[in-house]
Formats: C-alpha cells, structure tokens, sequence
C-alpha cells in the first residue's frame, strides 16, 4: 500500500485533531497575522466617523448565544467606536437572547466610557413582531416601546424621549444572524423611512448582502469574524476578532491543503483504474 | 459564584458535544438532550411572556379589551385539525395569516427590495474608470445570462442554451463564494468555543 491509498483510508478523526491543533497553537502563540481592511467595513466606520456628536445611533442585536462567537466581538467594537465618539446608542432586539447578550456588551463599554444609562444610551430590550413592529416602529416609537428592559417607562428616561421616530436616528446598526434582522431592516425600515442602515451578519449570510451593498441599500458590512476582526483594527481594539484571525488563517490554509490533497488522491486513484 | 458554575457547566457541555467527534456516546446524548429541553423551556417562555401575555391575555383581563377573544378564537382554530369533524377550520387562521402577511409584505418588498435591486443594475459603462466599467459588465452580464437560465418555456438550445450555460458559470461563483463563507462561519464558531474554554474555563490566554 502506497501514500496516496494510505491517505485515502486516512480515518478522518485524524482531520478532526489536525484542525483543532490548527486552532488552539495560534490562540496560545499569536502569531498576529496582518488583516487587511475591505471596503464594507471601511464604510461602517467612515459613517460613524461622520455623524456629528450626539447623533442617535439605533443598535439591534438580532442574533442568539448560537451566533456569539461571530457577532459578540463585532458588537463591543462597534459600541466602544460610538463611544468614543460621543454618540448615543438605542439599543434594541429582533431576537429574545439578542438583547441580554448586546446589554453585556453595552454595560461594559458604557462603565468604561463612564457613560450614563437613559442620557447616553439605552436599551429597550428585545421587541416581537419582525416587519409589523418595524414599520410601526418608524412611524412612531411609542407605539411599539414604553418601557426598557428593565421596565423603566422610556419616558421618563432623557434619550427615550428624545426619540420619538425614525427621523430622529442618525443610522440604523443591525448585528444580524438571521430572520428577523438586517433584510427586515433594509426592507421594511430603510425603504420606507430612509434612516441609513448598517450590519454586521455571520459570515454565511454576508454573500447574499452583497447586492444591498452595491445597490446602497446598505451603507457597510462586518461580515463574520473577519469583519469584527477588520473592526477592531480600525479602531485600534484587540478583542476576539482579532484573537481568532490567526487560528482562522491557519485553518483555512489547511483546509485548502486538504482539498488539494483529496482531488491528488482522487486523480491518482482515476489514472490506476 | 454563580458564574464559576456557569461555565464549568459550559465547558463540560461543550467537551460532551465535541465527544461525537470521536464516537457516539452518552455524554454527547446528555448534553444534547439538555439542549433540546432547554431550548424547549425557554421558547416556552418567550412565547408566552413576549407574545401571548402582553398581547392577548393582559389586554383581556387587565384593560377589558374583551374583543381580544376572537384573535384567540382563531388561534385556537388552528388546533382544529385534532379533531376530523372540524379540521377544514384551519383554514380560518390560515387564510387570515396569509392574507396579513401577504398585505404587509408585497408593496414593502417591491419598494424596498425588487425596484432598488433592478435599479442597481443599470450602471454606466463608459465615463468610468477601465475597473469599474469591467465591474459593471460582469453584474449586468450576470444578471441577464442568470435570469436566461430560469427562463423555461423554450428548450434551452442554441444560443438560449450557451446563454443558460453561462449563467450556471455565474451562480457557480456565486455558490463557490457562500459555500468559502459558509466554512469561515464554522471555523469561526469552533474558535468561540476554544476561545471560551481556554480563556473563561482554564485561563490560559
């Protein structure tokens, strides 16, 4: 038995441990590969760059403990951004877990930034109802939200009542994994009342953003860890996206190894027939 | 405390989970059947304390809104299909469903999403720099030998049929480029969970 017909048995737990070797060693020894920065994401923090002071940034963490580990870092990047540049942020949800894990990530900015709650942001927790509850929500807030995550009356809070509809957001942020989210809010809140809408999506449903992109439908894109990665370069933030650029640089070199060295094995196998 | 439990209790569920990888095993089950029930429980609970309750039941007995009885009505009806004698009662429910859904998507998405995805696709191809008239070349073209393909009611022959074959070039790239974003996606995930047991379990990095 040769090499290839070795390899062509190879039992595939052998992949599965190569590819986790390939994931922990960069994590333990950062190898801090250079991560280029793509126009979309360049986009979304030229927009930010561009709002005036205090400008109202509406964030919708559309996504659940599934999609963490691809939006999470996306999401303190893209706060702390908006804080530093003295912007307020209006946080809400498409999804029920989406909110709990954007509020994680809102309080630890915030403390850090030494921002108050209801003045400088606020988080009016998660909202049901997908396109119905967007095309209200536009129209006129309080229609839809009348109290915050923690029961508070948004009234009663400086930044709740400064927004009373859609005219009163500079942009719209959405970190998206799915339906409910950034399709819903290009569709049913940009199309209708013109607010400009960014997002950040996992990396499988960044493809099909691609023609909003182009179209201008959508100002910017962070897509997967990549984008969260890209993000915290620009804005000079070493988190998770970065942290994981390097495993997932490894990895995908792998793979491509691995597919290379399948279709040899195939054709060795073709030519012995 | 609290927190230290959680996430042993993390970390031991992901190692079970990762078993599988090896063989199929107890732990995997343990773990999976967690998930489920979990996942049961909490959507229970959503439904009930984002949806129904707030939306139906508090406005019933709370406010009076007493004409909330025939949303629950036609929601009940959607049950009727347990009983034989009454199941074409469904329809009700779903023939209201439908029609909401259909009344508040079509005009949103052919003002937001087919006129301004048509629009996108009438690009100059002069007076622009030598990249972004090939750039726009290559979506037109796309678009057009893409929609040729869908076209079916002539054989695809001739040049209908290289046209056709031609856009299946298209959508091949197009898949080639989810399927590469696909796989980042998974990687990325399996870097969540490495990054949680090195960093918040064991503290290594």
């Amino acid at each position: 038995m040769n090499i290839f017909e070795r390899l062509s048995q190879l039992d595939r737990r052998i992949i599965f441990l190569l590819v986790a070797i390939a994931v922990i060693v960069p994590m333990i020894v950062p190898l801090n590969l250079p991560v280029d920065i793509t126009k979309p994401v360049k986009n979304v923090y030229d927009k930010i760059e561009s709002l005036p002071e205090g400008s109202v940034v509406l964030v919708s963490t559309d996504y659940d403990p599934g999609s963490e580990a691809e939006l999470y870092p996306a999401t303190e990047a893209f706060i702390e951004h908006c804080f530093r540049r003295n912007l307020k942020i209006y946080m809400m949800g498409l999804w029920p877990a989406g909110s709990e894990l954007g509020n994680i990530a809102l309080n630890k900015i915030a403390k850090y930034y030494n921002k108050k709650y209801g003045e400088d942001f606020i988080n009016v927790g998660y909202r049901p109802g997908g396109a119905v509850m967007l095309l209200s929500l536009g129209r006129n807030f309080s229609d839809v939200i009348k109290v915050d995550y923690q029961g508070i009356p948004v009234d009663s809070l400086p930044l709740g009542r400064r927004v009373k509809s859609a005219r009163d957001l500079s942009m719209v942020m959405t970190f998206s994994a799915g339906d409910p989210g950034i399709i819903h809010w290009i569709i049913y809140f940009h199309a209708r009342y013109g607010v400009p809408v960014c997002g950040a999506t996992t990396a499988i449903m960044a493809p099909q953003q691609y023609p909003y992109l182009s179209s201008g439908q959508l100002v910017g894109l962070l897509g997967g860890l990549k984008g969260a990665a890209e993000y915290e370069t620009l804005v000079e933030r070493r988190g998770r996206g970065l942290r994981g650029m390097d495993s997932q640089s490894i990895v995908h070199l792998l793979l491509v190894g691995f597919i290379g060295l399948g279709n040899v094995i195939l054709l060795y196998q073709r030519r012995k027939k | 405390m609290m927190n230290t439990i959680g996430i042993w209790i993390g970390a031991l569920l992901t190692l079970a989970i990762y078993s599988f990888l090896y063989k199929d095993n107890p732990f995997y089950k343990l773990a999976e059947n967690i998930f489920v029930g979990v996942s049961a429980g909490y959507w229970a609970v959503v439904l009930w304390f984002d949806y129904a309750w707030p939306n139906l039941f508090e406005p019933l007995f709370k406010k009076g809104q007493w004409f909330n009885i025939f949303p629950i009505f036609i929601g009940i009806l959607m049950f009727a299909p347990l009983i034989p004698r009454i199941s074409w009662m469904v329809r009700i429910p779903l023939t209201f469903t439908m029609g909401v859904a259909m009344a508040v998507s079509i005009t949103q998405i052919v003002q937001g999403d087919i006129f301004p995805q048509l629009q996108a696709t009438f690009l100059p191809l002069t007076g622009v720099s030598f990249f972004d008239a090939f750039s726009n070349l290559l979506i037109i073209c796309g678009v057009i030998f893409t929609l040729i393909y869908f076209y079916f009611s002539k054989e695809h022959k001739g040049v209908l049929g290289i046209s056709a074959r031609i856009g299946i070039w298209f959508m091949m790239v197009s898949f080639g480029a989810s399927f590469g974003y696909t796989i980042m996606a998974r990687v990325s995930l399996f870097i969540g969970r490495i990054y949680f047991l090195l960093h918040n379990w064991l503290g290594v990095i």
